[in-house]
Order: structure tokens, then C-alpha cells, then sequence
């Protein structure tokens, strides 16, 4: 990475906004941790790779609901961000199945969830 | 139409049965309307509001309708969902509502990626800064915006960086206090592990306000994904010019490294800090002279806590007038909490200072944890004391709590109920204090392992009524004499506790009895005949085979041998033990 220009902050900014895929993101600070979120973010791994989707993992710091890790987030295009609590591995298979692959929201397991043009 | 999303969830009884019931009633409605392909029904498991029946939000327009009842369903679907409109009488409005300045993209951004950082707007305020504006434009705005030290102390920051700027310095050191410790807290952490570019912005302003030349984090080292994250982002930040040489090309230079504590208590203390960064023992000095005149290595210093470093960049970025918008008068801004103890949503809190405890508890929290009866919150950690019922509408910041005879402290927030025992609780905290104390002055050393030997016997039922005026006077000495923080404040627990349940004192001194049960000493543990299935679960978990029968004749608990460890209390799954 070579040293940027005071300009470049606004550059990274745009080009960061301009990229907008799907993506499901994972909490994984100690909390997420604790509660299993590393187990979850392995799973997700292999069934991107297993089933060759595109969508991006990410991770991200905590949500600050740390009674109810994991947490994962979903965002799909033409779908509300859902944001799915106490996940563990067979919750997160699930979540690829019905959510990302058929776009059907888990029953039971969400605890946000915001309207698409919200964010 | 468009596609709706309608959530539900049942938040009277806890009932995922009675949330599935409701589910089932509104899709056979929906199927009579013609509307099921259109919306979609989803049962959570949380819905951010508590005790108030059948609660639905509906989305994408954002309403949100509390204590629905079944009846309530087709008009909901016939003035909501068809047409678009509010129905006024089932409306909910919240009380309270957390505000994320600090936390707010704790959670949203990858904290190992320093683009997602700038992408939120990151590092605007420190370009702003040091490209369009000057030190002394800092300092203003930040005096300006009212932000107080979130470590507890609540010093003006603006002030702070000041003083530090005033002085002449060939070295000036800018730390950055991470050495969280309060029992329950963790606040610190989670910013660090979520969002610790923002921290670093924080380090590189007030760096650049007060002309530091090198910046320390100062974590503790049982914290280990922190310090892994802060090291990546600190190297991102060099590798972009954002931290070290000439920063974004300008005249200004700050290097930044980590030094980690080593779990002591009594670091957290700025001069005990400094100590430790010297590389030497990490015990207090008196004060004056103050870390902003002679700090590390003698050179004038600042030193923030994580919370606060994490406030200064938004500042900056929209000005002090937004931010004095929010809180109190004497007390602006937000304060993050760890909500933790016997609370049913255990996590981190952000509000607007001046929100009330009750909000915090009841709203936000959700209450206590098995619908117990609520006793106290305690804030402020060993420093800090419990806060009963009677002021639960008090709103929190840095004077009230102080009032109370608490602190706000770093911003650790235990819940207690019914079961804990504010003996049990005020002996917990001076423990910690007294195992903590670094032993080099006498008030601290000795005043706090006497208190707690006298806490100890009341609560083998070995005290007597002078212990309370003994506990009072050996406070009062180690408040006046102690060297630093940790002295003062250690008895504050026991005090706030005597002040607010003498009587809980007095039960147990006087009838030898432990009125929230948690005493094991003074319990006498019962097998109830009655209750009894004779399965012998107690007598197979009772460490010391105090317990004996078989499952013909039923088990009785030999007095003799019983420890009153409370195993088989635990054990039961019938309730045939009772403690009295």
C-alpha cells in the first residue's frame, strides 16, 4: 500500500461506494466469538465455496447485542438487510439455503431487520 | 402492491407458542384477503420492545404496532397493508432510544480494513484538521463540544489537551488508556475489536491539538483480538500516511505503538500507567504534578480512554454545536454502556446522557433476566456503588450518579435482583479492590483488607452492630488518606450499599440470616419430604456424602458434615431442597 493524498480519502469512498454486492456479515469480536461466531464464519466459507456462490463474507466488530451471538447479517438485493441472531452451523447452512439461494427470511432467528433502501 | 414484510413476536409471556399461534391466525387471514404471496409473515426472536404483548412491525413502511390482539389483525390488514395507513390507537412510541456516535459503525464496518473505515467517513476529520485547520481550531471545538472523560473522571477533554498543549516540551506523548478492568465492562474492547481506526483518528487529533511527537496504546494484555486489531489498523494507517512521518503530508508526524499492561488493576490510574509504560512498576505517584506537566518519561502527556479518543473524530467532522446537541447541560454527548448481571439483554448500550436508569433497565434491557424482583443497578465498578430502586428515574450523568453516592465510571452497568446480597455484593468489590492493591500506601493496603474482614465475619454471621459504624470510619480514612483512585474509591461499594440496605446488614448481624439467600454460611439446607422423588440426585452430588438414604426409604442431610456449599440445592430438579 503506498502512502495516500488528502484527496484519495474521497476517492476510496467513492469507489467503495460504488461497489454494492450481496453480502453476509458476520460479528466476530470476543462476544461473537465466545458464542461460536468463528464456527459460524467457517461454515459460510465452505458453502460459498461448495456451492460457488458470489456473494462476499465479511466480518464486522459487535452490533452490541451480545446476548444473542452470533449475529449474522444478510443483505441480498430485493430483499430487506435481516440481521439473524444466535446462529450456529446448521442455522447458517439453513440461512444459505432458504435466504440467500431462495430468498425466503428464516423463521425465528431474525432480530433486525431494516427495509432495503434504508442503509 | 408492493411486497410487504410484517415481523411479530410476543413479548408478554415468552411465548414462542403464542407468537406461532398469531402467525397462524394472520396467514389464514392474509389467504382470506389474497394477500399471502405479497407479504411475508417472520416470527423473531427480538423485537427491541419488551412487555408489551403482541408487538409487528411492518416494513417497508416502518410502523410499528404494540399490544395487538387477534381481533386486531383485519383491520391491520385492511388499513396497513392494503392501503398504506397508520392506525393510530395501536401505534407504539418508544420512550427510549439508544444513539450511536461511538458505536455507530461497531458492527457495520470490517475493523481489519482500514478502506471500509475511510469509506464511513473516516479520517475526514483528521484531514480537516490538519490540512484546513490548526491546533488551536482543535482545542476550541473540542472545549466547545463539552466532551468530558469517559474513564469515569469526566475531566473536560477540551481543558485536558489545553493544558498539555500549553506546556513546553521537546517530547510530548499522546496515550490512549485501554486498560480496561471494571468487573462487568467492556465497553473499551468492543470499540477497539469493531471500529479501531476511529480510536486511532482520536490518538492522531488530540496528537495533533497538544503537538505530541509519539502516540501509546496502552492495552491490557488479556486482551488479545484488540490488540491484534489495533497493531493491523496502526500499520494500515502508516502504510497510507495517515499515522507516522508527515502525516497526509503535512507538517505533522506521530508514530504510534502499543504497550501492553500486564492485568494489573491499579494501571488504569494515569500515573501508575505511566509507570508501567516506563517499564518500571505500575504503582501511582502523588498528583501534582499533573501527566499534562511531567508525565512519561517526565515529558508532558495526555492521556484519554478509548471511549473518549473514539468521540473526538465526529466532532471535529460536524462540529461541536452537533454534538452539544446531545446529553445533558453539564454532561454532553452519549455514554456507551455494558449492560450485564441479572438483565434479560445482556450487551452494549449507547444513549443520549440524561437517560434514565429505568429507560436503560426496563426499555432498553428488557428487564431482569428470570422476572425476578429488580434491587439495584450498580455503576462505576469497585470505584462506583449501587443505585436501589427509588432512583431507577434519575437520569445518568456524571453529576447525578455522584449525587447517588456512585459514578459513572468507565460505564459498566450490573444489574441486580432480588437474589444478590448487597453484603455478598459490597464484599465482591472490595476484594477485588483489596487483591488489586499495589500495597504502597497504608490506607489502601491495610484500611482495605480490615473492611474486608469485618465484611467477612457479617457475613458468616460472626458480625456485630459496631462493625458498621467500624466500616464507616476505616472508609472515611482510606477516601482522605489513600495515594491515588483506587484507595479512595474502594470503599464506595461497601458505603452505598450501608447507606441504601443498612437494614440487609442489620439481618444479617442480628438474626443471622441472609434475606437474598446467598450468605451459604448462615443458610441451613432442607431436604423436603414431600417434595422428595427419591432420586438421589443430591446424595450423588453432595461433595462431602452428607447426604444419606436410599431411594426406598427417601435422603436426609446430615447437619454434621454439610458444608452448605449449596450443591444439592442446585442439583434438585424438583425444588425438594430448600434453604432457609
Amino acid at each position: 500500500m503506498a502512502r495516500i493524498s488528502p484527496d484519495d480519502l474521497g476517492a476510496i469512498k467513492k469507489s467503495k461506494a460504488e461497489h454494492h454486492g450481496d453480502f453476509i456479515r458476520v460479528g466476530m469480536s470476543t462476544c461473537g466469538i465466545a458464542a461460536g461466531a468463528d464456527k459460524v464464519f467457517r461454515v459460510l466459507g465452505e458453502e460459498i465455496k461448495k456451492r460457488g456462490s458470489a456473494i462476499e463474507l465479511r466480518k464486522c466488530g459487535c452490533l452490541g447485542m451480545c446476548h444473542a451471538e452470533p449475529l449474522v447479517e444478510v443483505a441480498v438485493q430485493g430483499m430487506p438487510r435481516v440481521v439473524y441472531c444466535r446462529v450456529d452451523e446448521d442455522c447458517a447452512r439453513e440461512i444459505f439455503r432458504r435466504h440467500i439461494e431462495k430468498h425466503k427470511i428464516l423463521q425465528d432467528y431474525v432480530i433486525e431487520m431494516q427495509s432495503e433502501d434504508a442503509q | 402492491m408492493n411486497e410487504k414484510t410484517v415481523l411479530m413476536m410476543d413479548t408478554s409471556a415468552e411465548g414462542d407458542a403464542a407468537t406461532k399461534d398469531f402467525h397462524d391466525s394472520f396467514m389464514n387471514a392474509l389467504r382470506e384477503s389474497d394477500l399471502s404471496a405479497q407479504i411475508n409473515l417472520v416470527r423473531v426472536r427480538d423485537i427491541g420492545i419488551y412487555n408489551h404483548g403482541m408487538v409487528l412491525k411492518i416494513l417497508p413502511d416502518n410502523i410499528t404496532y404494540a399490544r395487538v390482539e387477534p381481533a386486531d389483525i383485519r383491520r391491520i390488514i385492511g388499513v396497513t397493508l392494503k392501503h398504506g395507513n397508520r392506525i393510530q390507537d395501536l401505534e407504539y412510541k418508544p420512550r427510549a432510544r439508544q444513539l450511536r456516535l461511538v458505536l455507530k459503525n461497531c458492527g457495520r464496518i470490517d475493523p481489519e480494513s482500514i478502506d471500509d473505515y475511510i469509506a464511513a467517513d473516516g479520517y475526514q476529520a483528521l484531514r480537516k484538521a490538519v490540512i484546513e485547520g490548526s491546533p488551536g481550531q482543535v482545542i476550541a471545538e473540542m472545549k466547545a463540544s463539552g466532551l468530558r472523560g469517559r474513564g469515569g473522571g469526566g475531566f473536560p477533554t477540551g481543558l485536558k489537551w489545553e493544558m498539555t498543549a500549553e506546556v513546553a516540551s521537546a517530547e510530548k506523548y499522546v496515550i490512549c488508556n485501554a486498560d480496561e478492568g471494571d468487573p462487568g465492562a467492556y465497553m473499551d474492547r468492543s470499540v477497539l475489536e469493531g471500529n479501531p481506526h476511529a480510536v486511532i483518528e482520536g490518538m492522531l487529533l488530540a496528537g495533533y491539538a497538544v503537538g505530541a511527537t509519539q502516540g501509546y496504546f496502552y492495552i491490557r494484555a488479556e486482551y488479545p483480538l484488540a490488540i491484534e486489531r489495533v497493531q493491523r489498523a496502526i500499520d494500515q494507517a502508516r502504510d497510507y500516511g495517515l499515522a507516522g512521518d508527515t502525516i497526509l503530508g503535512s507538517g505533522f508526524s506521530m508514530p504510534l505503538d502499543i504497550r501492553l499492561g500486564a492485568g494489573a488493576f491499579v494501571c488504569g490510574e494515569e500515573t501508575a500507567l505511566i509507570a508501567s509504560i516506563e517499564g518500571k512498576r505500575g504503582t501511582p505517584s502523588p498528583r501534582p504534578p499533573y501527566p499534562s506537566v511531567k508525565g512519561l518519561w517526565g515529558s508532558s502527556t495526555v492521556i484519554n480512554n478509548v471511549e473518549t479518543l473514539a468521540n473526538v473524530a465526529p466532532i471535529i467532522l460536524n462540529g461541536s454545536a452537533w454534538f452539544a446537541k446531545f446529553g445533558t447541560e453539564k454532561s454532553k454527548g452519549t455514554k456507551v454502556f455494558a449492560v450485564t448481571g441479572k438483565v434479560k439483554n445482556s450487551g452494549l448500550i449507547e444513549v443520549p446522557m440524561g437517560t434514565t436508569l429505568r429507560d436503560i433497565v426496563y426499555e432498553i434491557g428488557g428487564g431482569t433476566a428470570a422476572g425476578a424482583r429488580f434491587k439495584a443497578v450498580q455503576t462505576g465498578g469497585p470505584s462506583g456503588g449501587v443505585i436501589p430502586e427509588q432512583f431507577l428515574d434519575t437520569g445518568v450523568d456524571y453529576d447525578n450518579l455522584q449525587k447517588l453516592g456512585s459514578i459513572m465510571g468507565s460505564g459498566g452497568l450490573i444489574v441486580m435482583d432480588e437474589n444478590d446480597c448487597m453484603v455478598d455484593i459490597a464484599k465482591f468489590y472490595l476484594k477485588f479492590c483489596v487483591d488489586e492493591s499495589c500495597g504502597k500506601c497504608s490506607p489502601c493496603r491495610i484500611g482495605g483488607w480490615q473492611m474486608l474482614h469485618i465484611l467477612e465475619g457479617i457475613s458468616e454471621g460472626r458480625g456485630t452492630l459496631e462493625d458498621l459504624d467500624r466500616l464507616q470510619r476505616i472508609s472515611k480514612a482510606m477516601q482522605k488518606a489513600s495515594l491515588c483512585g483506587l484507595g479512595q474509591t474502594a470503599a464506595n461499594p461497601v458505603l452505598s450499599t450501608l447507606k441504601y440496605f443498612e437494614d440487609e446488614y442489620r439481618e444479617h448481624i442480628v438474626n443471622h440470616r441472609c434475606p437474598a439467600r446467598k450468605c451459604k454460611a448462615l443458610l441451613n439446607f432442607v431436604i423436603v419430604s414431600n417434595k422428595c422423588k427419591k432420586c438421589g440426585l443430591c446424595a450423588r452430588t453432595c461433595p462431602e456424602k452428607a447426604i444419606t438414604g436410599d431411594r426406598e426409604q427417601g435422603y436426609i442431610i446430615d447437619k454434621t458434615r454439610c458444608i452448605n456449599c449449596g450443591m444439592c440445592f442446585e442439583a434438585c430438579k424438583f425444588d425438594a431442597v430448600e434453604r432457609n
